[in-house]
């Protein structure tokens, strides 16, 4: 037999052209991160999951994958927070609304939000791993009645480095958010708690039995917030990790985002943690 | 099946006649001892005879740089660039690189089907032929016989002056019509024995990762190891790829492109912001090696590592793929050395 007849139909559409979005919105939201609302042709919904992520390029400068950091329940546009860590995001901090961005994507497993439902839902952001959990705080805000508790932590190098600060401040007034909130460096003006984000979870009253929780932060805070999480008692099955690669491709064939055998674009960003226990790689 | 018995000395006319249908792509001589595939344009051009070529078939397929589109810096456009089957006969293709394309097929098939890669490999035809194990060809521990003809059109097996040739698909029929070959039906060879040679059936190869995780061939191996990813570079099966922009001197036009890259490079599992996730060379000769015998085999049931012995004879350290693996094997008193 000729290799040629187990090839499949070829895919009429390549899986590297972007569609062009429209950005909408641009805030800044602290001295490295910039908030950016982007509008999909004809307002399209982008239809993501939350803990998805796209790929966002500038002709000339290069693509990159961003977390999707509004909840799909927001329609017409999604939102995205950006830090400046490159020369793409760098470019995109001086973008002005109206320009248009290359998108792909929606790419990778998000949160199975079906397995939260009807559970107290536990978040657990580090720094900038507060912009994908964005996405879910805000799912569950939307469609508060199909979840228990929210709580989230929250922790941040100071006070200066917090983001989203308006919504944390509709989040730690709101009745139905427990909002624990953490800085490295406290200063004259922080009033709150300082510490590492561990120090935010043994005095967290859980029902074990029913907490679902997803954690997402920079790759040094997984090994210790998984600690402090078992030492509570929280069970593996109940915890749910979103993970940093990179997803150069997005659609798992380049490589970059592999995790011993598992692409992190297709499989990930959001884990169940009993699943990266055979990765050895992954924490 | 048919077999007829095709003469060496008939072979520019026989390249000839394979011209005369479609674009014929064969080995060529490079220097003195190295050998490529490339376009013939004149039949007696053709070199059966060679050890491995430097770069696989794999180039036709997966091009080091391959442009997937253009755009303009002014309208803030693009389009998307156009992709060509091969549409080629590749004429003299060793069995293991013939089973390499298969695995390559495997890799831009599962999943999302990629158009790119997919688009290039139609209509390609494989005439293979025979080889004689060297010192660094092992394709026998991964089950690829020298005259293994799975995957082909055609097959010539090396006999004296001569080529058996066998016809194995209707493609295959319809390039020999026509070119009058006495038949021939005494069998045919086998073609020499392998040097190399992993201690295990293949089948045990993953078990064998599996245990040696955390073995002390990595850091040792790392230790010789300059990370310069000629390993990735020349391997058949590897598919890895970067993309970059590259703009035009008039900043106005430019291109998105992707190239060739390798596990093996530091950059290579570098995020925004500077973190490596596979910092140590030791880690990423495990990722390497892990690549060819565990992850995707654990999936497909089969090794990824077609026993070509490129890696290995190109390593500018002298790092044996099959060093490694037979490490691994006899630290676990594993080795069953049979007769391949």
């Amino acid at each position: 037999m000729n290799l040629n007849e187990l090839l499949p139909s070829i895919e009429p559409q390549s899986l590297y052209a972007p569609v062009m979005a429209e950005i909408k919105e641009i805030k800044r939201l602290t001295s490295m991160e910039v908030f950016y609302r982007i509008e999909m042709p004809g307002g399209e919904d982008l239809g993501h999951q939350p803990g998805q992520f796209v790929e966002v390029s500038i002709f000339g400068v290069g693509e990159a994958p961003f977390s999707i950091s509004s909840s799909p329940t927001l329609k017409g546009s999604f939102e995205l927070g950006v830090r400046k860590a490159g020369m793409l995001t760098d470019v995109m901090t001086r973008l002005q609304p109206g320009t248009k961005l290359g998108i792909r994507g929606p790419f990778g497993t998000g949160v199975d939000v079906e397995k939260f439902k009807g559970k107290d839902v536990l978040i657990i952001a580090g720094g900038i791993g507060l912009v994908p959990m964005r996405s879910m705080i805000n799912y569950v805000l939307d469609r508060r009645e199909e979840f228990g508790r929210l709580i989230i932590c929250y922790g941040s190098k100071s006070q200066k480095d917090l983001l989203f600060t308006d919504e944390i401040a509709k989040w730690e007034a709101d009745p139905k958010v427990e909002f624990h909130v953490t800085v490295d460096q406290g200063g004259e003006s922080w009033k709150g708690n300082v510490g590492v984000i561990t120090t935010l979870i043994p005095s967290l009253n859980l029902d074990l039995t029913n907490t679902a929780c997803c954690v997402c932060g920079p790759p040094i805070m997984y090994r210790f917030v998984l600690m402090a999480l078992k030492s509570k008692g929280v069970s593996d099955e109940s915890i749910y990790m979103s993970l940093e690669r990179r997803m150069k491709c997005g659609v798992g064939k380049c490589g970059h985002c592999q995790i011993n055998s598992s692409y992190v674009c297709q499989d990930g960003p959001v884990y169940h943690y009993p699943n990266l226990k055979n990765l050895q790689e992954a924490l | 099946m048919v077999q007829f018995y095709l003469d060496a000395e008939r072979l520019p006319a026989f390249t000839a006649h394979l011209m005369t249908q479609k674009t014929v792509i064969a080995p060529h001589a490079k220097g003195q001892k190295s050998f490529t595939f490339e376009t013939v344009t004149e039949p007696d051009q053709v070199v059966l005879d060679y050890p491995r070529v430097m770069q696989s078939i794999r180039k036709f397929f997966l091009p080091p740089r391959e442009e997937l589109l253009t755009f303009d810096l002014t309208e803030n456009s693009y389009e998307v660039t156009d992709v060509e089957p091969v549409n080629a006969i590749f004429l003299g293709v060793h069995s293991y690189d013939v089973a390499a394309v298969g695995r390559l097929d495997y890799n831009f098939s599962v999943g999302s089907p990629e158009r790119n890669y997919l688009t290039r490999r139609q209509g390609a035809v494989f005439i293979g032929v025979s080889f004689v194990p060297d010192a660094y060809h092992f394709s026998g521990s991964v089950n690829i016989r020298p005259e293994d003809a799975t995957g082909c059109d055609i097959f010539l097996t090396k006999l004296f002056d001569g080529y058996v040739l066998e016809v194995h698909t209707e493609v295959g029929e319809e390039l020999v019509e026509g070119f009058d070959m006495p038949a021939h039906d005494a069998g045919r060879p086998t073609t020499g024995h392998f040097q190399q040679h992993i201690d295990v059936p293949q089948t045990k190869l993953s078990e064998i990762m599996e245990q040696s995780y955390d073995n002390a061939v990595w850091e040792e191996t790392a230790e010789q190891c300059v990370g310069c990813g000629t390993c990735n570079l020349v391997c058949p099966t590897c598919y890895c790829f970067n993309v970059d922009e590259a703009v035009d001197v008039t900043v106005t036009k430019g291109h998105r492109e992707r190239h060739w890259d390798g596990c093996m490079l530091r950059k290579f599992s570098e995020v925004a912001g500077g973190e490596v996730f596979r910092e140590s060379l030791a880690s990423r000769q495990r990722h390497r090696i892990f690549r060819k015998f565990k992850y995707i085999s654990d999936t497909t049931g089969q090794p990824w590592c077609v026993g070509c012995g490129r890696c290995t004879a190109a390593c500018p350290a002298h790092i044996s793929i099959v060093g490694i693996v037979n490490r691994l094997i006899s630290d676990h008193g594993q080795a069953v050395v049979a007769p391949i």
